[in-house]
């Protein structure tokens, strides 16, 4: 497959995904809604901390809250929905690498998720008057859609490891709150013990709300937002190659066991 | 050659003991089949993974938040998030107590029984109370051993009775809104919100004097508000707050209550409009 097609693929896949989960009500709860609850939680707890100056980095953490946990669903049920839908052998069985099917239903999702940061955002502004004042505006503009490509590729080893699964979702479930912890979403891995440390760098979401948060709040330089936005993409691309690895190793076996749909 | 004594039906009802031994088989054999049939969370992997682990993650996550911000201690966040870790299965529970049955096709079959329907819808939650109990108890027991935070031994009664409470309480809460699933094809999405909300109103990561007075009114007549404040005292050797439980059970109570209405109500509506298994 020629690199122009397989960007074709991608794009194409993409626009459908974004367009069949904007039409789910459960997709749109989970990415506006619930992330709004968190918003209103962690402003209501930065104030009472007497915080006032950190607001929009409460309302843009749990926007980035939002964008994981649309991964970490959405990567789980990509390849479960396919498997209830009957259509994951078929999937399979096309000429198209299995990598290049699931990688936009993965990034679609991350997609998603920024209508958590989008609603976050404006959910403070409006109902709490967060003040909009980014340290760099146009390098936030830049961040967000970097985190997404990141944790959609992340997302990507995520639904690769699901496929082995059948109960996909025991182990979505339970990743939410740690990897909210681990990058620093809302909490500064400072906060946290020291080995810990190693596991938030080695994920892409670390440097992803790094850099979002470098935009977001003043004192940051621009490098400083920079440099883990290309953190997050050198590691997103890494995660994404060990997806294909995996794909294909769990590929060969599902086929070789004829336990594609059971597994 | 044994003789087969002919069945007799003498034509009278059954007396008050057989009435009550045959409610109370509606309510633990049928709540128990109910809870294997309609839970889809039973598998090892599923309990551990979502309803053990999940809610254990989630009070790390806010106990790191508590430390940062110095909002409250960690006792503060360990007690309100292990009384409303319940709210998973409870909630989840609930609901899909009422509406995988319209799911899975069978709530014609279970609305043409004659049997009274107060039993036979609580005796779906009684596996959820439980399953809340035991997640509760987990998650404070693994949270305290983790954190290193110590509870008299004396507030361990107590305590139990509390989280016993927050759990019957959750339980009616997701009872009431499975009832929705009589009515509404989306009902997991207000699960979902639900859940999220007890979060926030509940007072388990927000001290709720931060929060508005509408939002303390709401925290007020939702479960588990009551119980996460008791519990706190306990733990603080403040001794059992008597008012705390009652309130808790007075909330429980009215979302029974709350949801045996809208079941009756979404059911005759169901019948009148042939709707009841239209997805």
């Amino acid at each position: 497959m020629t690199l122009v097609r397989a960007v074709r693929l991608i794009g194409v896949g993409v626009r459908t995904h974004v367009s069949y989960m904007s039409r789910s009500p459960l997709e749109i709860t989970f990415a506006v809604l619930v992330p709004l609850v968190y918003a209103t939680l962690a402003v209501y707890l930065f104030r009472a901390a007497d915080d006032p100056d950190r607001l929009l980095t409460a309302a843009v953490g749990a926007g980035l809250m939002g964008i994981w946990s649309s991964v970490l669903f959405g990567s789980g049920g990509a390849v479960q929905n396919q498997r209830w839908l009957g259509t994951l052998e078929t999937l399979v069985a096309s000429p198209t690498p299995l990598s290049l099917v699931l990688l936009p239903i993965t990034l679609a999702t991350a997609v998603i998720g920024t209508y958590a940061m989008g609603a976050t955002v404006l959910w403070g502004a409006v109902l709490f008057d967060v003040p909009l004042d980014f340290a760099h505006p146009l390098l936030f503009l830049a961040a967000v859609p970097v985190c997404v490509l990141s944790l959609g590729m992340m997302g990507l080893l995520l639904a690769a490891t699901f496929v082995l699964l059948r109960n996909a979702n025991a182990l979505a479930n339970p990743l939410d709150a740690p990897v909210w912890l681990l990058s620093g979403m809302l909490v500064p891995v400072t906060v946290l013990p020291d080995w810990t440390r190693p596991v938030s760098w080695a994920l892409p979401t670390t440097w992803g709300s790094r850099a979002v948060h470098a935009a977001t709040s003043g004192g940051a330089g621009a490098g400083e937002v920079l440099v883990p936005m290309g953190v997050a993409l050198g590691l997103g691309a890494l995660y994404a190659l060990l997806a294909v690895l995996v794909l294909g190793r769990v590929e060969r076996r599902a086929r070789a066991a004829a336990t594609l749909a059971l597994a | 050659m044994p003789t087969r004594t002919p069945h007799t039906d003498s034509g009278s009802a059954p007396g008050p003991y057989r009435r009550t031994v045959s409610a109370l088989r509606l309510v633990v054999v049928g709540g128990a089949l109910s809870y294997r049939a309609l839970f889809n969370w039973t598998t090892p992997p599923m309990f551990i993974g979502t309803l053990l682990v999940g809610p254990l993650l989630q009070l790390l996550f806010f106990v790191f938040l508590g430390r940062q911000l110095h909002v409250a201690d960690d006792r503060f966040y360990l007690l309100g998030n292990a009384v409303v870790s319940a709210s998973t299965a409870c909630v989840y529970g609930g609901t899909m107590a009422v509406a995988n049955e319209r799911r899975y096709g069978t709530l014609g079959a279970v609305l043409l029984s004659p049997r009274n329907r107060a039993p036979l819808w609580f005796g779906r939650a009684i596996p959820y109370v439980l399953n809340g109990l035991v997640i509760s108890v987990f998650t404070l027991s693994a949270a305290c051993l983790l954190l290193g935070l110590r509870i008299p031994v004396e507030a361990l009664p107590g305590l139990g009775a509390v989280l016993l409470a927050a759990a019957a309480g959750c339980s009616a809460f997701g009872l009431a809104l499975g009832a929705l699933g009589l009515r509404f094809r989306d009902v997991f999405l207000v699960s979902n919100v639900a859940s999220s909300v007890l979060l926030l109103l509940t007072g388990a990561n927000v001290p709720r004097e931060t929060l508005p007075a509408w939002m303390r009114a709401l925290g007020d007549v939702l479960p588990l508000t009551h119980a996460a404040d008791a519990a706190r005292q306990l733990s603080a050797g403040g001794g059992l707050d008597g008012r705390g439980i009652v309130a808790e059970l007075l909330t429980g109570a009215g979302y029974a209550l709350l949801a045996v209405v809208l079941l009756a109500l979404f059911e005759r509506g169901s019948r009148r409009r042939a709707t009841l298994d239209v997805m």
